[in-house]
């Protein structure tokens, strides 16, 4: 039984995940492909000629710079998420379901509002168009899910774990290196893993804040679809997949086994 | 090495008093148990020692000094607590080491400390494992290592054996026993296993909502409850009511000599163990009566008799009686205990 069930899925899991992949391998193989033959007529390098020597510079800053951005994302809304899922998962206090839903606003209303009134006060701020910006809006679409994966993960938490280790001799800020992050580690994890890749993929809200001057990845890739050469999209889309992907196939590896909450 | 004293000990809780004006001393190298229902206060009491707890009135003295602006990792009081909470990402000797560790003790010192006391804890051999490979008895004892290697003045602990099956828990609470005497670790149990509280402390402290009850030693609590609720909470459930006339107290059930109980008429009640009320099918003794219900419970059986307005119920390894059956009982004097106080009713 369990065989055949396993097969299903793991079929159905290379069907719609895989499948569109080959296709973009496909594509980014071939120097001409025109639409109702199944295979492309020309295959070459063409477009990873592109990738790495022509745009290789430009692709590389654009990598960069969105390493960057998602890394410091992720970091800031870890650490943001970290004291206010402990509150939420651990203490009883009035407002606590106004504060859930919103937490959900900025999930809810279309990124495209969010960025464009975020844009004035940006503005008046001085951030628009800075690094500082976008990570600033960014981190409103990430907050919201990494204080809410880790407010799970509290839920979870025994906080009896750190008296006894107060009783054991840490003094209470202590604890928090040695008994609470280690103990919440894996779901700290999921968090930052669930900003970064929400970064990674932001296009409206960096094009809007950044106003060209925050050049990221997928600014530079709707930049070359836009200009119809599909095989070089193509290649910098699987560019932009990869790090993402390593990312992900690096945490599933690590934390296999592990429950999210990494208590009991 | 230490004693422990707690002076009028007020706890609060969400506004309400959980612990209230609580007094208990534990001597150097003693073990006393805390004992009382869930919700008594118990870990309270004991969370308030450890100092993770700060009571709203009271002073608490670990080895004569006041330890009430101490912060909790301070205190040479550590605590043991009912779930073992070993830090998963540890193994079993990094978990005992942890406390050694966060006081800066230095590497061979550790070490040998620690091999010193796997060997107590029977745990020699198992230092390096992970503490999901352990068995609910060995993490127990993990738990119990990593308090006792840093040599408090007082080890608290608290229900450490309520997770354990009965065969496992005989087998820790003898353990337990052993290393306290051993040690001579000023201990302080809390239970709200009578049985345990009884075998394994010097003294028992009774507490019930939040107040102190009765403090002595096991026999004591046992045979001289000070009071029905003492008594009812050590299995007691028999109750008579007589009034004392000229050093005797008279009931329908006993005359017993309280040569010692001063007042002339007043109403007293009584208490006898189950166990110590004696049943016969034949007319050896005076009162008469039925057989309402019988447990069996294994090495003794357990009778409710209808005696007159009472209903007593009788602890014996006799078996053969049936409900309905008309029996005499007898209710010995020397073992009725007269309870100090002027009760009204019970």
């Amino acid at each position: 039984m369990r065989p055949i069930k396993q097969n299903v899925i793991s079929t159905a899991v290379i069907a719609t995940v895989g499948l569109p992949f080959v296709v973009l391998m496909i594509w980014s193989f071939s120097n001409r492909w025109f639409y109702p033959e199944l295979w492309p007529r020309q295959w070459g390098f063409r477009a990873w000629d592109y990738v790495f020597g022509t745009a290789g510079f430009q692709i590389m800053a654009a990598l960069v710079q969105s390493v960057l951005v998602a890394v410091v994302t992720a970091l800031i809304s870890v650490a943001i998420g970290i004291p206010a899922g402990r509150a939420l998962g651990l203490y009883e206090f009035k407002g606590k379901d106004l504060i859930s839903v919103i937490l959900t606003l900025p999930v809810i209303v279309p990124p495209l509002c969010v960025a464009m009134g975020l844009h004035l006060w940006f503005i008046k701020l001085g951030v628009a168009s800075t690094f500082l910006g976008v990570v600033l809006v960014h981190l409103t679409f990430c907050l919201p899910y990494s204080v809410f994966v880790l407010w799970g993960v509290f839920s979870n938490y025994n906080p009896d774990y750190e008296g006894q280790a107060r009783s054991l001799g840490v003094s209470s800020w202590k604890v928090i290196v040695r008994v609470m992050l280690p103990l919440t580690f894996p779901g700290i994890v999921v968090a930052a893993l669930f900003s970064f890749l929400l970064s990674w993929s932001q296009y409206l809200s960096t094009l809007i804040i950044g106003g060209g001057r925050v050049t990221t990845l997928p600014i530079l890739l709707f930049a070359l679809m836009g200009s119809g050469d599909r095989p070089v999209a193509a290649a910098v889309s699987i560019v932009f997949v990869a790090p993402a992907f390593v990312a992900l196939a690096f945490s599933a590896r690590y934390l296999g086994g592990k429950s999210i909450a990494g208590i009991r | 090495m230490g004693d422990l004293i707690l002076k009028n000990l007020t706890i609060h809780y969400g506004g309400e008093p959980v612990v209230n004006d609580f007094n208990l001393e534990v001597r150097n190298g003693e073990m006393v148990s805390l004992l009382g229902p869930s919700g008594a206060g118990k870990t309270t009491v004991l969370k308030a020692v450890a100092g993770l707890i700060k009571p709203s009135k009271g002073e608490i003295f670990i080895d004569g000094q006041p330890v009430n602006n101490l912060a909790a990792e301070k205190r040479s009081a550590v605590m043991v607590f009912q779930k073992t909470l070993l830090f998963p990402f540890l193994n079993v000797e990094q978990n005992i080491a942890f406390g050694l560790r966060m006081q800066g003790h230095k590497d061979a010192d550790a070490r040998r400390r620690i091999e010193q006391i796997l060997q107590l804890t029977e745990l020699t051999g198992l230092g390096r494992r992970k503490v999901h490979q352990l068995s609910g008895g060995q993490q127990q004892r993990v738990s119990l290592a990593r308090a006792l290697v840093l040599k408090p003045a007082v080890l608290l602990l608290d229900e450490p054996l309520s997770n354990l099956d009965a065969n496992l828990r005989q087998q820790m609470r003898e353990l337990i026993q052993d290393i306290q005497a051993e040690t001579r670790i000023t201990t302080l149990f809390v239970t709200h296993d009578q049985a345990e509280a009884l075998m394994i402390s010097h003294r028992v402290c009774l507490l019930l909502n939040g107040r102190l009850r009765q403090t002595g030693k096991p026999r004591e609590l046992f045979y001289l409850p000070a009071d029905p609720e003492v008594a009812r909470f050590f299995g007691g459930c028999n109750f008579i009511q007589g009034r004392v006339k000229d050093g005797v107290f008279r009931s329908e059930f006993a005359n017993v000599p309280a040569p010692q109980a001063n007042g002339n008429g007043h109403l007293r009640t009584a208490t006898i163990r189950p166990e110590d009320i004696l049943l016969s099918p034949d007319a050896n003794y005076g009162l008469h009566g039925k057989i309402a219900k019988t447990n069996f419970e294994g090495s003794a059986t357990r009778i409710w008799v209808n005696c007159r307005e009472n209903r007593f119920v009788v602890l014996t390894s006799d078996n053969d009686y049936t409900p309905g059956q008309k029996v005499r009982i007898h209710l010995p004097p020397d073992k009725i205990r007269i309870f100090p106080c002027e009760t009204e009713s019970v």
